[in-house]
């Protein structure tokens, strides 16, 4: 954990800042050029979805997207340059979304099968339905 | 600037008091628009005292009611299920999540930093203001009409029905009171980031506040969770759109899953500050630094990550599919390893120490055994084929009352005692205080004991009635109930009166060594007069009794080399 | 000021803001899962649903909030150079670039509503010659029981009891739509910004607003980045 109070800013001298400014400045180069990229990148997933590779289609989008995502994080979001901390929030976050996500589908997809007999009419140990 | 409008320390209460946050400036508006964090502490401090004892009459109500197979109060049972509803909803929502955090947290946290104030004072006082709005809701739900489904609000039966103002605000007032308890957790967590002192590191940092830390770190991951669901919720009643209605092609257990995986971290959000609270206890009053301080420090930390992969052991009967019910199941049982290694640090730490009696130490030890029951009976019902058993039986309602009220609860009344002299300059009669303790300790275990046995007879919970042969369980549930009662509002009233005649408080009547007692009770608006000396949270050779204040006092050598007399500690 | 240093006050409501985001993005996590759980069981309910949704429209969208997103990250550049008209020029495109973000949202939500392609119960198509053109391809052949219009037959394929395409929209209406008030949110605190910059209320050392709502906005910018592929793209 950080000292509350120890002067942890880095006045980086590139970006032409000023003296005592506090915080990273990004410069105009890097801002145009990761806009560049995240353009290209999102053409490329529109490419790359408009060609049908089955169930691949899923991973491919959303490994872009997580590059797409981590790029406005990493630059725009200035989190190369900030504290450790504020990233682990951000990424701590993801971890218990993605936690969330898959326990919930792994759930619904196992116990699918028993809707189904159920709207069919049976029991899950294949008794008729009570009515 | 964040710290906001200070204000100015303009016309002072009494000519020759000696200023204080309380009279440093007066009036209602003082109050409303203050950015002070222990203003804010103490109007929570009300606010959710009030939430307790309404939450506590509607019980009694249910509880008389239930004196008899057949009823002896309501005119139907339509009036049952809304109190029950209403009861869980006003103690769960209103109470026992903001309790402990943000009146007591609020006012003690920057205290025990050695801080003037939270680090971000105007979401403190935004969130003191949606915690209003949320319980004006509440009471709302009451006047038009009140509901009955249950503080789980769950679909099919709450969404899918004709009346909807009572549903519809009870839906936004746990929304908002979610982002209330949200921006308090965010705002804990920078401020023991931000403005701990220099030379204080985490490791320095009363356990108090490493309960908090944990606790704001699920209110900040978990409770989103919630708003969304009742959003989606709202939407689903007025829209019909399909996501949790079935006959519209949702799916209700979706309700679940999302419900939970909020409200199962959050039994944790009311049971680590409580465990924080009795560190300190347990600790003062054994006048002994706390036993296994890591240990305690980071289980606060396990239960919290733990607490956010369990949430499918409340739904093993609900049609979660068997294979994520064993798996819920198994991985249930490690939230026991961190509780029981609390549990037996606190021990240790009893363990030779120079035991004290007074009041809040009562609470301490009865929460080490209240809490032993809760958390045990939490094993049992942890394990899959049993609770498939014991579902929604008076079981389940005793467990979970175990932990809520007879632990947090419990260390909510030890923590008000403790720094009631802190906050007021009052102390308490510490004879009534005894049999308030007393009191409510029996109260609480005629009410749930004859619970747990009703349970695994089969009594079903949400009940409005009963076959005769659980009449003697309801009996004695009830008279605890009443205790339990009486404790509770022989505390409001020796409170109250501590105000007018109690004895004047000295700075630190327990001899206690953190921070937060270096200062004046009750302390002044910019918490400390002169810069706390800082020190480890529980090196109590610092201080020595002085019988001319009745409290203790930092001894010579102390305040004159500034740093504590224990050079290496743990 | 309860704070040392200008320094420990700017990093103090960062940790804040970093810490709300953590919160967003748990916010929107329920809505992720919803997405997933239909999806991961009813394959065909999102391939049939994607035949109403224009990749075109939200391809544009994304560059749109991209380019906002760069602009919001220059505004924070300008206010560490003391760039004031820089920072106002750059508020205000950031801005502009939200508010067509809306208008082409409000296009793709007439259109639906208006044919009838919306959430739950409500599900109807209104007519056979308004369904997107590949779709029509694909329905004529359905076969029209005796007595039932083909516009019957159709609805009764998608909607309730057949596919279930009320349950898709009702996860894209939510989705964007909660995004959408985001968008609505940022644009409100840009119109904050503005003002405050126009008074030349920030300068090097003191920021936090401007940086803290452009960390907002990226957020909002980051959660489009999955919406779109996830609902416009993989059928
Ligand atoms: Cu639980």
């Amino acid at each position: 954990m950080s000292d509350a109070t120890a002067h942890d800013s880095h006045d980086h001298g590139h970006g032409g800042a000023l003296p005592g400014t506090i915080g990273h400045v990004t410069s105009v180069g890097t801002l145009v050029k990761v806009f560049l990229t995240l353009v290209c990148l999102t053409l490329a997933t529109i490419a790359v979805a408009r060609m049908d590779f089955g169930r691949l289609n899923v991973v491919g989008a959303l490994v872009i997207a997580s590059i797409k995502g981590s790029i406005v994080a990493l630059w725009f979001m200035h989190l190369r340059y900030d504290k450790r901390f504020n990233f682990f929030i951000l990424f701590g976050s993801i971890i218990f979304l993605v936690w969330m996500v898959s326990y919930i589908l792994f759930d619904t997809k196992m116990y699918q099968h028993d809707m189904e007999t159920y709207r069919h009419g049976k029991t899950i140990d294949g008794k008729p339905k009570p009515e | 600037m964040a710290g906001g409008v200070v204000e100015k320390p303009a016309g002072y209460g009494a000519p020759g008091a000696v200023p204080n946050y309380l009279n440093h400036v007066a009036g209602i508006k003082s109050w409303l628009i203050t950015l002070d964090h222990k203003r804010i502490g103490i109007m929570y401090l009300a606010a959710v005292t009030f939430a307790l004892l309404l939450g506590g009459f509607f019980v009694l109500l249910l509880r008389t009611e239930l004196l008899q197979s057949g009823g002896v109060l309501f005119k139907n049972n339509e009036y049952y299920n809304k109190f029950f509803t209403l009861h869980g909803a006003v103690m769960v929502f209103m109470f026992i999540i903001p309790g402990i955090p943000a009146s007591l947290g609020n006012f003690i946290l920057p205290m025990q930093l050695g801080a003037k104030d939270l680090a971000l004072p105007r979401l403190n006082l935004m969130s003191l203001y949606l915690y209003w709005i949320g319980a004006v809701m509440f009471v709302l739900v009451l006047v038009f009409g009140g509901l009955d489904t249950g503080w789980t609000l769950y679909p099919p039966y709450s969404l899918d029905r004709d009346t909807s103002i009572p549903l519809l605000l009870a839906l936004s007032a746990v929304f908002i009171l979610g982002f209330s308890s949200i921006l308090t957790g965010l705002n804990f967590i920078v401020t023991m980031h931000r403005l701990r002192p220099v030379g204080m590191t985490m490791y320095d940092m009363p356990l108090f506040l490493w309960a908090l830390y944990a606790t704001a770190l699920i209110q900040v991951l978990a409770t989103p969770v919630i708003g969304l669901t009742l959003g989606l919720s709202a939407v689903e009643h007025i829209g019909h759109i399909g996501i949790f209605l079935p006959q519209y092609g949702g799916d209700p257990v979706l309700y679940q899953h999302f419900f939970w995986f909020y409200s199962h971290p959050a039994v944790y959000i009311m049971i680590l500050p409580a465990m924080g609270v009795q560190s300190e206890l347990i600790a003062t009053f054994s006048r002994k630094h706390v036993f296994g301080y890591k240990a305690i420090a980071w289980s606060s930390i396990a239960i919290a990550a733990i607490g956010f992969v369990v949430w499918g052991h409340h739904m093993f009967v609900a049609g979660q599919s068997p294979t994520a019910g064993i798996i819920f199941s198994f991985i249930t049982f490690f939230v026991a390893i961190p509780s029981a290694i609390k549990v037996f640090n606190w021990v240790a730490t009893l363990y030779k120490g120079s035991i004290e009696l007074k009041t809040p130490m009562l609470y301490g030890l009865a929460f080490m055994y209240l809490f032993g029951v809760g958390g045990l009976t939490g094993l049992f019902l942890a394990a899959i084929g049993n609770n498939v058993h014991l579902h929604d039986t008076y079981f389940v309602i005793a467990h979970f009352h175990m932990v809520m009220v007879g632990s947090t609860l419990n260390a909510f009344f030890g923590g008000v005692h403790y720094w009631w002299p802190k906050i007021t300059g009052r102390m308490y009669n510490e004879k009534l205080a005894v049999i308030a303790c007393i009191l409510v300790f029996i109260g609480f275990n005629l009410a749930f004991m004859p619970q747990f046995v009703a349970g695994t007879r089969g009594m079903p919970r949400r009940y409005a009635n009963y076959v005769d042969e659980f009449t003697i369980f309801h009996q004695l549930s009830t008279i605890g109930a009443y205790i339990l009662g009486a404790g509770v509002l022989l505390q409001v009233v020796y409170f109250i009166a501590s105000l007018k005649n109690g004895k004047k408080a000295p700075k630190n009547p327990w001899g206690a060594a953190t921070l937060e007692w270096q200062a004046d009770s009750p302390p002044d608006f910019h918490n400390f007069t002169k810069p706390p000396i800082v020190m480890a949270a529980y090196d109590f050779e610092n201080w020595e009794y002085d019988p001319n204040t009745g409290g203790y006092e930092l001894r010579k050598e102390v305040v004159e080399a500034g740093h504590s007399l224990a050079t290496v500690h743990n | 000021m309860h704070f040392d240093t200008l320094h420990n006050q700017f990093q103090s409501g960062k940790l804040g803001m970093w810490l709300f985001l953590g919160q967003e993005v748990l916010f929107f996590a329920a809505l992720f899962t919803a997405y997933s759980v239909y999806r991961g069981n009813h394959t065909d309910m999102f391939h049939y649903g994607q035949y109403f949704l224009d990749w075109r429209m939200g391809g544009a969208n994304t560059i749109v909030l991209l380019f906002s997103s760069m602009t919001a990250a220059w505004s924070v550049r300008c206010a560490q150079l003391e760039q004031r008209k820089g920072l106002l020029i750059t508020i205000a495109i950031t801005w502009a670039c939200a508010a067509t973000f809306m208008i082409i949202k409000y296009f793709e939500y007439s259109h639906k509503i208006h044919i009838g392609a919306i959430w739950g119960e409500h599900f109807h198509i209104h007519s056979f010659d308004e369904l997107p053109l590949p779709l029509q391809e694909k329905l004529s052949h359905i076969p029209v029981p005796e007595g039932k219009t083909q516009i019957e037959a159709v609805n009764d394929y998608l909607g309730k009891g057949g596919l279930g395409l009320g349950t898709f929209f009702a996860v894209y209406f939510c989705m964007t739509g909660l995004h959408g008030i985001h968008v609505l949110v940022g644009m409100g605190l840009y119109i904050w910004l503005f003002v405050r910059a126009w008074r030349g209320r920030y300068n090097r050392k003191y920021y936090s607003s401007v940086d803290n709502i452009a960390l907002y906005w990226h957020i909002v910018d980051l959660i489009w980045i999955f919406l779109f592929p996830l609902l416009y793209l993989i059928g």
